[in-house]
């Protein structure tokens, strides 16, 4: 890096420390994680999902909130990407608790172009005309400081939209993942991430590891609130290649650990036993059961076994109900 | 220099309404200067037969945002990150004769290579070929590849051993019933589906360049399934991998026209928007 470079960085870093939304807090356990039925993507549940948001103390009076889907690629019959009537559910329910504005964006992992992503007129078709959509990939970015030191990097550009926004929601699809066991609100994360700035796949992330990545971001990004898309989830060689796999459950929580343990409960995972997310319980609250108040339908009615890759099923455990 | 079209005038006046006071292009509307639409502008307007003397500004700004030791970044406030853009630079410059920085653009381009990695069973390619990274420092991948090659090609290199090696790369990631994933042709025994964009770039590099044989395929695949592709980036590169190899396009280029005088303002990928222009112009931007 030369000094010119260097400038530039730190003069971005400074305007970065202005985002009060990214100092990362560490709230302590209990942790509420709500399990929502929804046997299928027929119904609105923006209501219920409203309820539950307002029910976890989450004030959207006034804010700018940033949806933050999962969309890797589309594929005519593998459930890879976080469905669009549980984002528009999502959204309207941001609406009805006050936002003042409600954006879903996303970088796609795979896919340049925003047709195949946010831009999709099968989403934009049955949203509110209030909720904007924005391409994560190809825009601004703001450098904010590497709040984690595993991956080495200084700094991470997050997309601008994200940066601006006063609440981020993660909604990720609940999936197995042939790296990393299971990719979830955290792993969701390198989707505020630009395309143009880390390459289609992020592989910047994959050569400086993709757990350590996680986890820098997860220091590094104050995640207010997570939805995961556990109505029809993906087994087996995901996060792309696997097959469709009913559980007929959102999983809501402010806390994103403790929504990925429960969701990988789910999925019948020990979550202690997948590296990333028992690091990640070092500083964020909500891995151990204990730590977790399960709200909402009896888990025991949406525990799964997913399958997965040879090398994970020792990741498995169970029952957990 | 040819005159425009009526119909190319209005897409290029409306190109020309996203233009900052910089001079430069943004990706969305309203969006701050950034280095992909401001280049994509250039040639979409170079491509429509607009005086060099309209792109000044545009061009200035684009020299402006080359590094001393010749790459290109994404804008002004990140000039280190997205070096791969420098393909896309390289172009513009070559379009546009300016010498200088296309040279420049070329050594940084000529150095920037992608780590190789040992073959993986798993995944049916060639993971010691070297290409062109997203990222200094990473594996190379089809679409900086397919834009290095363009550049070279365009530039009088494309027997450089880096192009022999990058065109070996891009063919070894054709999916063997046709076209290329973003990424890989196929995992395990099952192939990955063809993205239309990555297919268009990845034809429209190996055009002149490579045996027609094993990229019949694909375009064969483009062909047939044309009615299949909604987007207008899809739709664009389609047109501009068709025509280059001599395909009928007619009936594709009435609905890129058609998409985009209907495209919403604040859908309206700049970028893409000039992808557009360049398909509909016919003019061969990419290849010599």
């Amino acid at each position: 890096m030369n000094r010119r470079r260097f400038l530039e960085d730190a003069a971005m870093l400074a305007n970065a420390a202005a985002f009060s939304g990214f100092a990362q807090t560490a709230p302590s356990p209990p942790c509420p994680v709500t399990l929502l039925p929804m046997s299928g993507y027929g119904r609105d549940l923006s209501r219920e999902m409203a309820a539950v948001m307002s029910e976890d103390g989450l004030d959207l009076r006034g804010k700018k909130v940033l949806l933050k889907p999962n969309f890797v690629e589309a594929h005519p019959e593998r459930p890879i990407n976080t469905h669009i009537s549980v984002i528009a559910g999502a959204a309207h329910a941001c609406l009805r608790l006050g936002a003042a504005e409600v954006v879903i964006g996303e970088a796609s992992g795979h896919r340049r172009d925003p047709w195949f992503s946010v831009l999709n007129p099968s989403l934009r078709d049955i949203l509110d005309k209030k909720v904007r959509c924005v391409d994560l990939n190809h825009g601004d970015a703001v450098a904010l400081r590497n709040a984690g030191r595993r991956t080495g990097l200084p700094v991470f550009y997050v997309a601008a939209p994200v940066a601006r926004a006063d609440v981020l929601v993660s909604m990720p699809k609940m999936k197995t993942h042939h790296w990393m066991a299971v990719t979830l609100c955290l792993k969701n994360l390198f989707g505020i991430l630009p395309g143009v700035y880390y390459g289609w796949p992020k592989n910047l992330l994959h050569f400086r590891g993709i757990d350590n990545s996680i986890l820098d971001l997860a220091r590094t990004v104050k995640v207010h609130y997570n939805i995961i898309d556990g109505v029809v989830g993906m087994e087996g060689d995901g996060p792309i290649m696997g097959k469709a796999k009913p559980v007929g459950a959102l999983v809501l929580s402010r806390f994103p650990l403790a929504a990925d343990a429960a969701a990988a409960r789910i999925m019948g995972f020990e979550p202690h036993r997948i590296p990333y997310l028992l690091q990640a319980g070092r500083f964020l609250p909500g891995l151990k059961k204990e730590d977790v108040v399960l709200r909402g339908e009896n888990p025991s009615r949406f525990a799964s076994r997913f399958d997965c890759p040879e090398e994970f099923k020792g990741m498995r455990g169970g029952p957990f109900w | 220099m040819e005159q425009p079209s009526i119909g190319a005038a209005a897409f290029v006046s409306r190109l020309l309404s996203f233009s900052r006071p910089d001079g430069g292009f943004p990706y969305y509307r309203g969006g701050s200067s950034s280095a992909e639409p401001t280049i994509l502008a250039g040639l979409a307007l170079f491509a429509a037969g607009i005086p060099a003397g309209r792109a000044e500004r545009l061009l200035s700004w684009a020299g402006a945002l080359q590094n001393a030791d010749g790459s290109l970044g994404v804008n002004a406030g990140c000039r280190g990150q997205g070096l791969w853009l420098t393909a896309q630079a390289a172009v513009l410059f070559h379009h546009y004769g300016l010498k200088e920085n296309l040279a420049k653009a070329l050594d940084f381009l000529v150095g920037l290579k992608s780590v190789t990695a040992s073959n993986n069973p798993r995944i049916k390619q060639d993971n010691t070929l070297a290409g062109w990274p997203w990222v200094p420092g990473t594996f190379g991948w089809v679409e900086p590849t397919a834009w290095a090659l363009v550049a070279l090609q365009l530039s009088g290199l494309g027997d450089h051993p880096r192009a022999l090696e990058g065109r070996k790369l891009v063919l070894d990631r054709r999916i063997p019933s046709g076209g290329w994933n973003y990424g890989n042709p196929a995992l395990d025994d099952r192939e990955l589906l063809p993205f239309w964009d990555t297919t268009g770039l990845a034809l429209t590099s190996l055009c002149g360049r490579a045996d027609i044989g094993p990229l019949r395929p694909s375009i064969d695949m483009l062909e047939k399934r044309q009615g299949e592709i909604e987007s207008l980036c899809g739709i664009a590169w389609t047109v501009i991998a068709l025509q280059s190899y001599g395909r009928e396009t007619a009936g594709l280029r009435i609905r890129l026209r058609d998409l985009m005088a209907s495209s919403a303002d604040e859908d309206l990928h700049a970028g893409n928007y000039s992808l557009g222009l360049i398909a509909l112009s016919g003019k061969k931007v990419f290849s010599a």
